[in-house]
């Protein structure tokens, strides 16, 4: 699920580690630990799902940035979708008469 | 804990793990440094994250077919007059597999070696190989009138090898070992006691062996050489040989795939 | 063939860097020579070669003790244990041979009326079976002091030993009284010859036989081991 996530996060552009767990954060699912999100990382890049490579930031020492493959904009697009009709038939099933 | 303790820590888990720690820690870092979090709230303990690590990059590898032991020895037993010192010992070393045999002194390792080896006999149990042998002995092994090079050559000689090609591949091999330089045209006898067995070590895996009977071969090694003996065994291991390492070293044993003890209460 | 040439190599730079062993090999057979010089001139050239036979199966034990460690590992490499141990005989032939031209020479100009193709005959025979001796001695007792002891005894004893003897046959110089002789004097007849070279020749069949053998069992294959 987290992995998921992560690679949604990525779709608003490439980014590193601690800005996704910000964003991740942000869109309210909670402070995520680093020991959680690099292994994630770690795991999608196994997999070819996420790209990386390394790069001197604007201030500070290279940073590692991340970016969806064509495969993982693929994944994440079946995922959302998947999930969209999960939801969808949730809320029905809930939804109070 | 401080961050620096913490991921001097992590590099080393992560080094012993044979995972290159450089972008992992370097991250890790960044991270700490942007989030100014201390490390144990954001990561946690660095051995655990260490392992986590290795699970995400490695993946949990679908069991290979390891095909039939390159090594396997059944039911060895051996005395030396009324002392029993192997009793039924099996052992299977398949290729890419790492063994360390532990035990006390007289507990038979460099006995069963030997067996292994096929320099001495057992008084009951076969011993299959397939393959050809390479083999440290713990002492001796080396002639104290040749000099390293000369010594390659020798022992390349026995496996086919041109002496130039040996030389070459000794030479290579020496100086991953932190081989210190201008010893190449020393006799091996004025040689220090650490970096003769470094030579007896070359020795060994001269020629491409297919198995590698290592017994003690560390002895005299400072701790960098112990470090790069052990990324030896593990260059070894990746290129699909069976390695069996006799130590004494019991902190060192994650290092090996598997343990031998032979400690006389766990033999059986 | 050039794992044979490869031990001889070997064995032969151990043995040129064993200085002490090279500083005896020519001292030795010089004081022989020089100790019977003066009273019996005819006597020094057979102490001369029984000088080169002691340092040289000296040599040899020195090398078979010396090769004790390194062999279990070499046979592991790939050389079989014929060719370990021809290796080496080769190294102590070559060795012996050199050893031996400067004490010819060395006869040729200082002593007259001597058969001096008797003498060649019987330094190349003294070199052809030190090497095996000091080998076969190497591997039949357990250190260098021991097998010093013996090569010291064996050759005491052939300086000793009334030759015509039975006992003298079975020394491993006995042939070169005989060859001796034929070489200092003039009457002696070819039966000298003939009986020193059976002697010597059977000799050497039985150190090369004891040392092939014993260098086989110690390297042999093990039943236990099988290999695929």
């Amino acid at each position: 699920m987290l992995d998921l996530c992560v690679l949604g996060a990525l779709a608003h552009g490439e980014s590193y580690g601690y800005e996704i767990g910000q964003r991740l954060e942000k869109s309210g699912l909670g402070p995520i630990a680093g020991g959680t999100l690099y292994p994630a990382l770690l795991r999608l890049e196994r997999l070819g799902l996420v790209l990386s490579d390394w790069r001197a930031g604007t201030s500070g020492p290279a940073r590692k940035y991340y970016r969806l493959s064509n495969e993982g904009t693929a994944t994440l697009r079946q995922a959302s979708a998947d999930w969209a009709v999960f939801v969808s038939n949730v809320t029905a099933i809930m939804e109070v008469p | 804990m401080t961050v620096e303790d913490w991921l001097a820590a992590l590099a080393a888990e992560l080094h012993r793990r044979r995972i290159d720690p450089a972008e992992v820690v370097a991250e890790a870092a960044a991270h700490l440094r942007d989030s100014g979090r201390p490390p144990m709230e954001v990561f946690g303990p660095p051995t655990a994250y260490a392992v986590t690590v290795v699970d995400s990059i490695r993946g949990t590898a679908p069991p290979r077919d390891r095909g039939a032991p390159r090594l396997q020895a059944s039911n060895i037993s051996k005395r030396y007059g009324r002392t029993t010192v192997l009793t039924g010992v099996n052992l299977s070393v398949h290729a890419g597999e790492a063994v360390a045999v532990i035990g006390g002194n007289g507990s038979g390792k460099s006995t069963f070696l030997r067996i292994c080896a096929g320099l001495d006999s057992p008084d009951e149990g076969q011993v299959r190989l397939r393959g050809t042998i390479g083999y440290c002995p713990q002492d001796g092994g080396t002639a104290g009138f040749l000099t390293p090079d000369e010594h390659f050559v020798l022992v390349g000689a026995g496996r086919g090898i041109r002496r130039t090609a040996s030389i070459a591949q000794g030479r290579t091999a020496a100086a991953a070992l932190d081989w210190p330089r201008g010893h190449a045209a020393k006799p091996a006898r004025h040689l220090s006691g650490g970096t003769r067995q470094k030579l007896n070590l070359v020795l060994a895996g001269l020629g491409d062996p297919d198995v590698l009977l290592l017994d003690e071969p560390y002895q005299g090694f400072d701790n960098g050489s112990y470090l790069d003996f052990w990324q030896q065994v593990w260059q070894w291991r990746d290129a699909g040989k069976a390695i069996v390492v006799v130590t004494h070293r019991l902190a060192e044993l994650d290092r090996a795939d598997t343990v031998l003890d032979l400690s006389p209460r766990n033999q059986r | 063939m050039n794992r044979i040439l490869v031990v001889a190599e070997m064995a032969l730079r151990e043995i040129v860097r064993r200085r002490g062993v090279l500083l005896l090999l020519v001292l030795l057979p010089l004081l022989f020579y020089y100790s019977r010089r003066d009273e019996a001139y005819w006597q020094s050239v057979r102490m001369v070669t029984l000088g080169i036979g002691f340092t040289l199966s000296t040599a040899a034990l020195f090398a078979g003790m010396g090769a004790r460690t390194m062999d279990p590992r070499l046979r592991l490499s790939g050389y079989s244990a014929s060719q370990l141990y021809l290796g080496r005989l080769v190294a102590l032939w070559a060795v012996g041979c050199t050893v031996c031209v400067p004490f010819f020479l060395l006869i040729r100009l200082d002593i007259d009326h001597v058969r001096y193709e008797a003498v060649v005959l019987l330094m190349a025979l003294t070199v052809a079976v030190s090497a095996p001796l000091g080998l076969a001695v190497s591997a039949l007792l357990p250190r260098e002091l021991e097998g010093m002891l013996v090569l010291l005894s064996v050759v005491c004893l052939q300086i000793l030993l009334n030759p015509d003897k039975t006992v003298a046959h079975v020394l491993p110089f006995w042939f070169s009284r005989e060859i001796g002789t034929y070489a200092i004097e003039h009457d002696a007849g070819t039966g000298y010859v003939t009986r020193g070279c059976l002697h010597a020749a059977i000799t050497f069949a039985v150190l090369l036989i004891l040392v092939g053998g014993l260098s086989s069992i110690r390297l042999r294959r093990r039943a236990h081991l099988s290999t695929a």
